[in-house]
């Protein structure tokens, strides 16, 4: 067996290395593109669409900085912002996402190549 | 009428209101400058900003005078039209805004960390956690923790941004929460300013485990809380604060979520009221049931203890590691597979390990009221306070530090060395001329307060 504080090491860091901090994504939703604190700009990507492809569950956007794509996932959030309307912000689902819409993507952990962890989709009308 | 011309009068008269405005102006000196602005500006906005939303500041639910924390006992202070009672007031928040009994009988606040899509079924009922002592308790390898699951703010998940999802889900005029409608967002620089601002709340430093405490039961107490075959409580608590032990987890391990058991209590006093108060699954959404490890420094006088205020006393917060809820849990069967067994105490040591956290919460509580008595006499004043406050909120210290000592019957001398700083402080704020050499005094008697507690 273990000797303590070998064993107790091993065990509690094991425990607490499950789980991993992140953001709280309820009130995220109600956030307008663009304005999400320490994340706009800086790790997500604003855009427009210009393409969908539902076989892929992809989509492809324009943003200042370059052309992306952004994968959606299962677990994939995606928020229609409401707010230039001064409308509640809701759920959306991947048919909210059309060409010529602005969209806000986070991917997940900040990596462009994985899925996006979520995307906010501009009803501006 | 006018004045006689005899010029000896004259004279006379003009030296005695000249004397008398100038022992006016020592006696009201204006305030002074704070040391940091930014932090004055962020403690602006805690207390008075609405961000034009329900009438509700952040310091509705954190205010100075309750340890930036609410109670059933502070909620009970309150005026029936204070802001933090909105939903009894507002009609487009009377449904699934708050549970009225369960804040005003238990402390607790509604919170949708589950999403906004059910609101009469999906919800948590949490209490709320004090901000004292951030710089120390939100860091983790995984970036910072914030809320009861570490898991309380949108955006980039920071203290920062903490006030965002805070004015969403607390500030709302109506449950549409339609940003410039029913609120508007915290601009850029006020985030800065308040993150400021509450970071420099409470201590800026961990306490050094083991203190050289005078007190037999209190140093027991300590004993037991550092032994790794006992107590067991400084591997989760390392030196009395909010992060993991780095001889088990390693030197940056900081903050840490566990499932200690908390919410299969059996007779929790929310659930006795028969209000709804579905299950908090804690961390992430949907949640795996772990929450984050509070600061112990600051737990004795900001009770009550847990997520759900599920404990009122501290005895009873640390009798519930000594439970079948927290043995049977998933963090209390891997202590007990990597120690060999679960957390035994009798009742002595649970009253010994609770003896110890009230000594050092009333040594934090002594060590603010002496930095608030000294600002007021040196005249310089961080700016987390409002400088014409800080008498005040000495006292407010100084009865805190009391009632934590006072309510577990130690250190009597102690108690009334505070009682006389108590006196000494509330007469410096009534003074007109003698405010500084009181606060002084005031100043002495904390120290000699100290002094009993812990060897220098």
């Amino acid at each position: 067996m273990l000797k303590y504080p070998t064993a107790m090491g091993v065990t509690l860091a094991l425990l607490a290395g499950l789980s991993l901090a992140h953001a709280q994504k309820a009130t995220e939703r109600f956030i307008p593109i663009g304005k999400s604190p320490g994340l706009s700009d800086k790790y997500t990507k604003i855009g427009t669409i210009d393409a969908v492809n539902t076989q892929d569950r992809t989509i492809t956007m324009s943003a200042p900085s370059g052309t992306y794509t952004a994968r959606i996932a299962e677990e994939t959030r995606i928020w229609l912002d409401k707010s230039k309307i001064n409308s509640t912000n809701e759920e959306g689902t991947f048919s909210d996402l059309q060409a010529g819409r602005m969209v806000e993507v986070k991917y997940k952990d900040n990596d462009p190549e994985g899925p996006a962890e979520w995307i906010k989709v501009q009803i501006a009308e | 009428m006018r004045c006689p011309a005899i010029p000896g009068t004259r004279l006379l008269f003009t030296l005695l209101v000249v004397g008398l405005g100038l022992i006016g102006l020592s006696a009201c000196k204006p305030p002074p400058t704070p040391d940091n602005e930014q932090i004055a500006r962020g403690r602006d906005l805690f207390f008075n900003e609405t961000f034009d939303g329900n009438g509700r500041t952040c310091g509705s639910c954190h205010p100075a005078s309750n340890n930036f924390t609410i109670d059933p006992a502070f909620i009970a202070t309150l005026p029936d039209d204070d802001p933090l009672f909105v939903a009894e007031l507002n009609p487009d928040l009377q449904h699934d805004f708050e549970n009225p009994v369960l804040m005003r009988e238990i402390g607790l606040i509604l919170e949708n960390l589950n999403g906004f899509n059910d609101l009469a079924n999906i919800f948590n009922m949490r209490g709320v956690p004090h901000t004292l002592g951030l710089r120390h308790s939100i860091e983790s390898r995984a970036g910072p923790r914030t809320g009861w699951s570490g898991d309380g703010s949108p955006g980039d998940g920071s203290l920062r941004s903490f006030a965002v999802g805070a004015v969403i889900q607390h500030f709302t005029r109506t449950l549409g929460r339609v940003p410039g409608v029913d609120f508007r967002l915290p601009a850029d620089e006020e985030l800065d300013a308040m993150e400021a601002f509450q970071f420099s709340l409470g201590r800026q430093e961990e306490f050094t485990l083991p203190l050289p405490l005078k007190g037999k039961v209190a140093a027991r107490g300590q004993e037991i809380f550092n032994d790794r075959t006992l107590g067991k409580c400084s591997a989760c608590h390392f030196n009395a604060g909010a992060n993991g032990d780095p001889g088990i987890f390693g030197q940056d391990a900081g903050n840490l979520n566990f499932n200690t058991g908390v919410e299969v209590l059996p007779d929790q006093p929310a659930d006795l009221t028969g209000e709804l108060m579905p299950p908090d699954d804690g961390f992430g959404a949907p949640g795996n049931g772990e929450f984050n490890t509070p600061s112990l420094v600051e737990a004795a006088d900001t009770g009550p203890f847990f997520h759900n205020n599920a404990v009122e006393t501290i005895e009873g917060a640390v009798g519930f590691y000594d439970g079948e809820s927290f043995n049977n849990s998933p963090a209390g069967q891997l202590l007990a597979g990597a120690t060999g067994s679960g957390v035994e105490l009798d009742a002595t040591q649970i009253v010994a390990v609770a003896a110890f956290l009230r000594v050092i919460n009333a040594l934090e509580n002594i060590r603010q009221s002496i930095e608030l008595l000294d600002s007021f006499v040196n005249r310089k004043f961080l700016g987390n306070e409002a400088f014409d406050q800080l008498l005040a909120r000495a006292v407010e210290e100084t009865d805190d530090s009391i009632g934590v000592l006072a309510a577990g019957g130690l250190h009597p001398v102690a108690v009334a060395h505070l009682r006389e700083a108590r006196r000494l402080t509330r007469e410096a704020m009534a003074s007109r001329f003698s405010r500084e050499r009181l606060a002084r005094e005031a100043l002495g008697e904390q120290e000699r307060a100290r002094a009993e507690l812990i060897e220098s």
